[in-house]
């Protein structure tokens, strides 16, 4: 049945069928071949049990807050105000694309959105002030990937409830790897430019008045933020109540920037509808399998196949580690990650790992799939926002990134302690 | 006239998806009320149910609409090593296999409504919902993503068949998430 399902999920996905139809195929094709009972009976059930959900409805509203915050004009202020605070390390105006996608992700909860806002913004900025393409570009796609570490995170609200673990814990445990990764691409980049100092830009330093002027433009975030993360942490509230929340924090922001229009809220309010119909098809796909997998008993066969291997559990996620890294070429992050729950997270838990660990090493890997070519959606989405140069600048600026990440995903094995110190602080 | 289908298709599901966004909002507006009512200590009740119905009646009912905007994410690596002709086939035999099973979950999600109906069933909570009420609407949400996902296969077929193969990238080609989300 494993092989069954590995070879089926590669071949399909090939042949570029949806990835969501993809997980239904699959599901049907093990209620036919290894189920003694017809499944396909519970499907309507299943999309129903699935869909109806008070957890998810916090996806549309994560969505939709960061469409708010990205057509209402918010990112300018933000990359500018950190330009102001950050430029004067080694590197310039790269540490500010590091610095505004952090910001982002904290409020926003996708990757890709974090990524195209700051490359739109950042992107006019580097040409004019004679920046080397590469790091510049490379330090945009990668900072664009912690949107989905730093909370509040889509992916982890779907691993969340996919593995039924808990939310806020998720959440709690994204909080210190992310923010750890943000301070290493930092370093990272202060090093690089101070090797050589011709791949950044000049380095600048500014009044501070200006300095102080310039946080104005942050504090309306930084306060969303702690809205959105305090009010689930002090238990106000369950993860789709503060992304209520945040919604209407985003507006008041837009509006107070003087960015909310008719047109701007058609927009934002489609380009949610959109994105969240993508991730549920994905997500109920997933579901169907789930249940299939489990009812025609892929637990026990699992076991089994585990012990035929005898891998220590250290071995077992190292081995983990580098499928992901293969698979990464090839697929993108919720769809890496929602086919490969099923299967491995019952595996690696039965090996003794925590849930909600597990949750954060799998983040820090599909970040990196990410950026890895040649399908690394941010790596596109940079170029995409480029006038000039070729895709590999990107993705050689990206690669000092993503050897950083790899290193986060080494600690994480060897430190568990870097995600799990917080959730058990405040249980 | 396949295109002019597509056309027509795609604006329906924009003012469907409009209406979607809408209650989405309404549903964000609803839970923030409720919030800020329990802090002077009462309370509607029943947040996270109509939460709950407000997003499966969003995804049933936005599906079509990002079919159609080419939402729906594809691992195109093999598809992009050909030429036009190629990916049209790609696109088409994509667009069949995807109808099929969008068909089958629109069938398999009758029973759930119809048994709702015969047994009168209301949810078991407070606001003891009759599920039909939110069931044949989330119903008629699948039934409309397989009659636009059949719609919109016969068109790719029937330009395939008239040799303008090329035309149908437009609306059954692979996704372009960043020209949506800047």
């Amino acid at each position: 049945m494993i092989g069954y399902v590995s070879v089926g999920l590669l071949g399909l996905l090939a042949l570029s069928i949806p990835v969501g139809i993809v997980l239904f195929l699959l599901g049907f094709g093990i209620d036919t071949f290894f189920s003694s009972f017809p499944l396909t009976r519970g499907l309507g059930n299943m999309v129903w049990s699935s869909s109806n959900s008070a957890t998810l409805i916090a996806i549309p509203f994560f969505v939709l807050l960061g469409e708010i915050l990205v057509r209402s004009g918010v990112a300018t202020r933000t990359y500018a105000a950190l330009d102001r605070w950050v430029s004067w390390l080694p590197g310039g105006l790269i540490h500010a694309n590091v610095a505004t996608a952090t910001m982002f992700s904290a409020t926003s909860g996708s990757s890709v959105a974090t990524a195209a806002t700051v490359a739109t913004v950042a992107m006019p900025q580097a040409e004019k002030l004679g920046y080397d393409p590469k790091l510049f570009s490379g330090a945009i796609a990668a900072g664009g990937t912690l949107g989905i570490m730093i909370p509040p995170s889509i992916n982890l609200i779907v691993y969340g409830f996919l593995t039924q673990s808990s939310i806020p814990q998720l959440f709690l445990a994204g909080l210190v790897p992310g923010l750890a990764l943000a301070l290493a691409f930092l370093a990272v980049t202060a090093i690089i430019c101070t090797i050589r100092p011709e791949l950044g830009g000049q380095r600048r330093t500014f009044p501070f008045p200006q300095m102080l002027r310039a946080l104005i433009d942050l504090i309306p975030i930084i306060i969303l933020f702690g809205l959105i993360v305090g009010s689930i942490y002090r238990g106000w509230a369950t993860p789709t109540e503060a992304a209520a929340v945040g919604v209407a924090g985003a507006f008041i922001i837009a509006l107070a920037f003087g960015g909310v229009s008719w047109d701007m809220l058609i927009q934002s309010l489609t380009g949610t509808v959109k994105i969240t119909s993508m991730i549920m098809l994905i997500v109920i796909g997933a579901s169907f399998l789930n249940f299939t997998l489990a009812s025609a008993g892929l637990g026990r066969e699992l076991t089994e196949f585990m012990n035929g291997l005898g891998l220590t559990p250290l071995k077992t996620i190292l081995v983990v580690v580098v499928l992901y890294i293969v698979l990464g070429f090839f697929i993108e992050t919720l769809s890496l990650m929602v086919v490969t729950i099923p299967i491995i997270v019952p595996l690696v838990v039965a090996q003794g790992y925590d849930v909600i660990w597990f949750g954060i090493l799998m983040i820090v890997l599909i970040e990196m799939a990410l950026i890895t070519p040649p399908v690394g959606l941010n790596l596109y989405v940079v170029q995409g926002a480029r006038n000039s140069g070729s895709l590999n600048e990107v993705m050689l600026g990206a690669l000092p990134y993503c050897l950083t990440m790899l290193g986060m995903a080494f600690l994480l094995i060897a430190f568990p302690q870097i995600a799990l110190w917080l959730p058990q602080l405040l249980q | 006239m396949e295109l002019k289908m597509i056309e027509t298709l795609r604006r329906i599901n924009r003012i469907v998806a409009l209406l979607v966004g809408f209650g989405l909002l309404a549903c964000a507006a609803f839970i923030l009320a409720d919030i800020i009512m329990r802090q002077v200590g009462t309370s509607f009740g029943g947040t996270e149910e109509i939460a709950g119905y407000t997003m499966a009646l969003a995804t049933s009912w936005g599906m079509a609409f990002t079919l159609l905007e080419l939402g729906h994410v594809r691992i195109d690596l093999l598809r992009t090593k050909f030429q036009t002709f190629g990916r049209a086939l790609f696109d088409v035999f994509s667009m069949v296999v995807m109808s099929a099973v969008i068909v089958t979950i629109a069938i398999k999600a009758w029973p759930v409504v119809e048994r709702s109906i015969t047994n009168s069933s209301r949810a078991n909570t407070p606001l003891e919902t009759p599920l039909a009420l939110v069931q044949l609407p989330w119903f008629a949400g699948w039934v409309w993503f397989a009659v636009v996902s059949c719609l919109t296969t016969l068109a790719a077929l029937g330009l395939l068949l008239k040799r303008r193969h090329e035309e149908t990238e437009n609306f059954v080609g692979a996704f372009a998430e960043q020209d949506t989300l800047q």
